[in-house]
C-alpha cells in the first residue's frame, strides 16, 4: 500500500496500485476534509483517478509520471 | 488522359485554391461576407465539376458544405472558428480526392466513410445532429489544443467496460502508451458521475477522451484487446486523412511542390548537357597533357569536382523524376477484365508492387508493352475453362503482375498459369515463316527458342483473334523494351504457365556508353547491352556455315562483322576485337576495330532520317561536341 495519512493530509506515495482505490475511499470517508497530496506519487491506477474525479477532494501536487502529470491530473483537477 | 478529366484536374485544383483563399480570410474574420461569398461560389462550382466524375462522396460532401455556406451567406447562421476548420478539412479532402482521381482514376474504397466522417464532424452540416455529442463537446473543450496543433488530429473515446478494474486492467496505462497525445479528458461514461452512495470503487464508470496527432491507423492497434470499447474519429481541423487512415507517407504537405513534369524534363535535359560538358573537360585535359602537363592536372582536378557536382545534380533530378508506377498501370486491372470477358475467359488478375518508383520515362513507356503481354497471356497463354478443367486446373486462370526493385533495375514479372509455350511449335512456326533455317533452329538454346516469339512476323496463334494474334505485337513489345534499354526474359513450362520478366533501368537519365571504332567511324554502345569485350587472335576465328564463329568460354559464339552490317568493310586486323552481346538472348560476338572511352551521356531518341534506321537506338553528344550514333544491339544481332 502506498497511502500515508498525516493529520488532514493523505499522501499517495510511489506507484499506487489498484487496491489503493479502496483504501483511499475509506480514508476519505473517515477524514472528509482531507487533502490529497500527490507530490510523492509516481503513478496512480485508473481506479484511484476515477475516485478522485468522483469525490473531487482537494489535492496538492501531481504524480511525477510525465503522462499523468501532463494529461491526467490537469484533466482531474480542472473539472 | 481523358481531356475532360485533364481539364477538371486543373480547374478543380484552382477552385480548391480559391476556396482555401476564402477560408484563410474567414479564419481571420468568420463574418467576412465577401469571403463567405467567394467560398460559396468555389464550393458550388466544385460540386458541379465533381458531378461529372465518379466522385459521389465528394459531391455529397460538397453539397453539405454548400448548404452550410448558403445559410451563412443569408445570415441565418454565423460561422465559428470550428466551422471554418471543418470547411478547411473538407476542401483538403476534396483536394486529396482530386489527386486520387488523377493517380488512381477513382476515389479510394473508403471515400464514403471519409465523407461521412467529415460531414458528421462538420458543424455546419445539416446532418450535424447525428454527430456523436462527445466529439462536438471534445472539440469545444479542446479548442486551444486543436488550434495549436500543426498536425491533423484524431479524436478518440475509450469507454472501458465496468469490470475493467476487476480484470486488472488499467485503462489510463493503456492510454499512456498512445503516441502523439495532445489532450486528454476523464469523464463520466454515463454523462455524470454516480452519487457517492451508488459509487462502486472498483466499477469502472469513466470514459477517456482525447486528441492525438498520430493517425487512426497508428492508434487502432493499441486498442486491439478492447476493440469494442473505443471510437476513433477525425477531429475536424485537418484531420480527415489521418482519422480515415488515408494519410500519405508525406505528412508535411506544405513541403510538397507540384511541378509540371515538362519542367522536370527540361531540368533533366540540362543536367544531361552538363554531363556532356563535364566530359568535355576530360578531352581537354588529354590535349593539354602534351602541351602543358600542370595545366592538364588542373583541368583534371576541376573535372573531378565538376563530375562530383554533376553526379549529385543528376541523382537529385533522377529522384525528382521517380514516380510510382501505380498511375501508369491503373487502367490495367479494368483492361484485364475487359479482355477476359471479350475472350470468354475467367481470369483472376493480381498486381503487386505497383507503387514501385521508377523514372518517369519508364513509367510512361511501360504500359503499352505490358498491355500487349497481358493480352497475349490471356489470349494465348491461359486456356479456356473447358481446357483447364480437362487438364485438372481450376477453371479460373491466374495472371499475376509483380513489380519490384533489384538494385538499379525495376523488375516487372508477368506470370500466367496457362498452357506454357511449346518450343517445338515455336521452331516449326519460325521455320515455316522463314524466320530461321531448320539448321539454325537445331542450334538454338531454350532461351533463344523462346526469344523467337519476339521476332517480327511471328505468331503461333492458330486462330487470329481480335485481341491479339495479328502477328504484329510481340516484336513491338521487344522494340518498346529495347527503347527503354530493358531486357525481356521468358520462362515457360508446358502445362504450368509462362513468365515474362522485364528488367528495366529504374533511373534513365544518363546511359553509360562504350565508344567503339567501326569502319573508320565512331559509334557508342550502351554498357548494359555489352556482355563482355574480348581480344582474340585471328586464328581463333573459324568459318561455320556461311559465317564465322569462335569459341568463348567453351561455347561456340557466332561472330558478325559490325563494319559490314553498317555498310563498311572489316580492317582484318589481328588480334580481333570482339564485343559480345546477349541482347537477343544468346551471346553473339561483333567484330569491331577498336574500343575507346566510357561515357556517361544522355541518349536522345533517334529522330528524322535516323528514326527509320532500326540499328540506331539514339544519338548522343560527346565531350568535344561531336554527335555519336548509339547502336541498338538487339536490332544489330536480331
Amino acid at each position: 500500500m502506498s497511502l500515508r495519512i498525516d493529520g488532514l493530509t493523505i499522501h499517495i506515495v510511489g506507484n499506487s496500485p489498484v487496491e489503493d482505490a479502496e483504501l483511499l475511499l475509506s480514508a476519505l470517508q473517515r477524514i472528509p476534509d482531507a487533502t490529497i497530496d500527490l507530490s510523492r506519487a509516481t503513478r496512480l491506477h485508473s481506479a484511484s483517478v476515477q475516485l478522485l474525479r468522483v469525490l473531487a477532494p482537494p489535492t496538492v501536487g501531481s504524480p511525477s509520471d510525465p503522462f499523468q502529470a501532463t494529461f491526467v491530473f490537469p484533466a482531474v483537477l480542472n473539472q | 488522359m481523358d481531356e475532360l478529366l485533364e481539364q477538371f484536374l486543373i480547374e478543380g485544383r484552382d477552385l480548391v485554391a480559391d476556396a482555401n483563399a476564402a477560408f484563410a480570410a474567414l479564419q481571420g474574420n468568420p463574418a467576412d461576407a465577401g469571403a463567405i461569398d467567394a467560398a460559396f461560389r468555389a464550393v458550388h462550382t466544385l460540386k458541379g465539376s465533381v458531378g461529372l466524375f465518379d466522385m459521389a462522396p465528394a459531391e455529397r460532401l460538397l453539397h453539405a458544405t454548400e448548404d452550410g455556406l448558403s445559410l451563412a451567406r443569408k445570415g441565418e447562421t454565423r460561422l465559428t472558428d470550428v466551422d471554418v476548420a471543418a470547411l478547411v478539412a473538407t476542401i483538403d479532402q476534396i483536394d486529396r480526392w482530386i489527386d486520387e482521381l488523377e493517380r488512381d482514376g477513382a476515389l479510394g474504397p473508403d471515400a464514403s466513410d471519409i465523407a461521412e466522417g467529415l460531414s458528421v464532424a462538420n458543424a455546419m452540416d445539416g446532418r450535424a445532429e447525428s454527430a456523436p455529442d462527445w466529439i462536438t463537446a471534445l472539440i469545444d473543450r479542446q479548442q486551444a489544443a486543436m488550434r495549436d496543433s500543426e498536425m491533423p488530429l484524431v479524436a478518440f473515446r475509450y469507454v472501458p467496460d465496468s469490470d475493467a478494474f476487476f480484470r486488472g486492467e488499467d485503462p489510463l496505462a493503456l492510454v499512456a502508451t498512445l503516441p502523439g497525445i495532445v489532450a486528454l479528458d476523464i469523464l463520466p461514461a454515463a454523462g455524470q458521475w454516480p452519487a457517492l452512495e451508488a459509487f462502486e470503487v472498483f466499477s469502472c464508470v469513466m470514459a477517456i477522451e482525447g486528441l492525438s496527432s498520430a493517425t487512426a491507423d497508428t492508434l487502432r492497434p493499441f486498442f486491439r484487446l478492447v476493440p469494442d470499447q473505443f471510437t476513433l474519429l477525425s477531429a475536424p481541423t485537418d484531420a480527415a486523412d489521418a482519422a480515415q487512415g488515408v494519410a500519405e507517407p508525406d505528412v508535411q504537405a506544405a513541403a510538397v511542390l507540384r511541378v509540371d513534369a515538362r519542367r522536370v524534363d527540361a531540368l533533366a535535359d540540362t543536367v544531361g548537357e552538363l554531363v556532356v560538358a563535364a566530359n568535355a573537360l576530360a578531352v581537354l585535359a588529354e590535349r593539354a597533357d602534351g602541351i602543358d602537363p600542370p595545366l592538364a592536372l588542373g583541368i583534371r582536378a576541376a573535372q573531378a569536382d565538376l563530375e562530383r557536382a554533376v553526379g549529385a545534380a543528376s541523382r537529385a533530378v533522377s529522384a525528382v523524376r521517380l514516380v510510382s508506377l501505380g498511375p501508369a498501370l491503373r487502367r490495367l486491372p479494368r483492361l484485364v477484365r475487359e479482355i477476359a470477358v471479350s475472350l470468354g475467359k475467367d481470369i483472376r488478375f493480381v498486381m503487386t508492387g505497383e507503387q514501385t518508383e521508377v523514372d518517369k520515362q519508364i513509367a510512361d513507356g511501360l504500359f503499352e508493352p505490358l498491355l500487349h503481354l497481358v493480352r497475349n497471356a490471356i489470349d494465348h497463354g491461359i486456356e479456356d475453362a473447358a481446357d483447364r478443367t480437362h487438364v485438372g486446373k481450376l477453371p479460373t486462370g491466374n495472371l499475376t503482375l509483380a513489380i519490384g526493385r533489384e538494385a538499379d533495375d525495376v523488375v516487372v514479372t508477368l506470370a500466367d498459369d496457362g498452357a506454357g509455350i511449346d518450343r517445338d511449335n515455336i521452331r516449326t512456326t519460325a521455320i515455316t515463316r522463314g524466320l530461321i533455317t531448320a539448321e539454325a533452329s537445331e542450334a538454338l538454346s531454350d532461351a533463344g527458342t523462346l526469344a523467337l516469339i519476339f521476332a517480327p512476323g511471328f505468331s503461333t496463334a492458330q486462330a487470329v483473334s481480335s485481341v491479339s494474334g495479328r502477328g504484329v505485337g510481340m516484336d513491338a513489345v521487344q522494340a518498346a523494351i529495347d527503347r527503354m534499354r530493358g531486357r525481356i526474359e521468358i520462362d515457360s513450362v508446358i502445362g504450368r504457365g509462362t513468365r515474362f520478366t522485364l528488367r528495366l533501368p529504374a533511373n534513365a537519365i544518363t546511359t553509360r556508353l562504350l565508344v567503339i571504332d567501326v569502319a573508320n567511324d565512331r559509334y557508342a554502345v550502351p554498357f548494359d547491352q555489352i556482355a563482355e569485350t574480348v581480344r582474340i587472335g585471328i586464328d581463333r576465328l573459324a568459318p561455320v556455315g556461311t559465317g564465322m564463329a569462335c569459341v568463348l568460354r567453351d561455347r561456340t559464339v557466332p561472330v558478325l562483322s559490325l563494319a559490314e552490317m553498317l555498310g563498311g568493310t572489316d580492317s582484318g586486323a589481328s588480334p580481333v576485337k570482339l564485343l559480345v552481346t546477349r541482347a537477343s538472348g544468346d551471346p553473339v560476338a561483333l567484330r569491331v576495330d577498336g574500343f575507346h572511352e566510357r561515357l556517361d551521356a544522355m541518349v536522345r531518341p533517334p529522330s528524322g532520317l535516323l528514326a527509320n534506321m532500326p540499328l540506331i537506338g539514339g544519338t548522343t553528344t560527346t565531350g568535344d561536341g561531336a554527335v555519336l550514333l548509339v547502336l541498338n544491339m538487339a536490332e544489330v544481332v536480331g
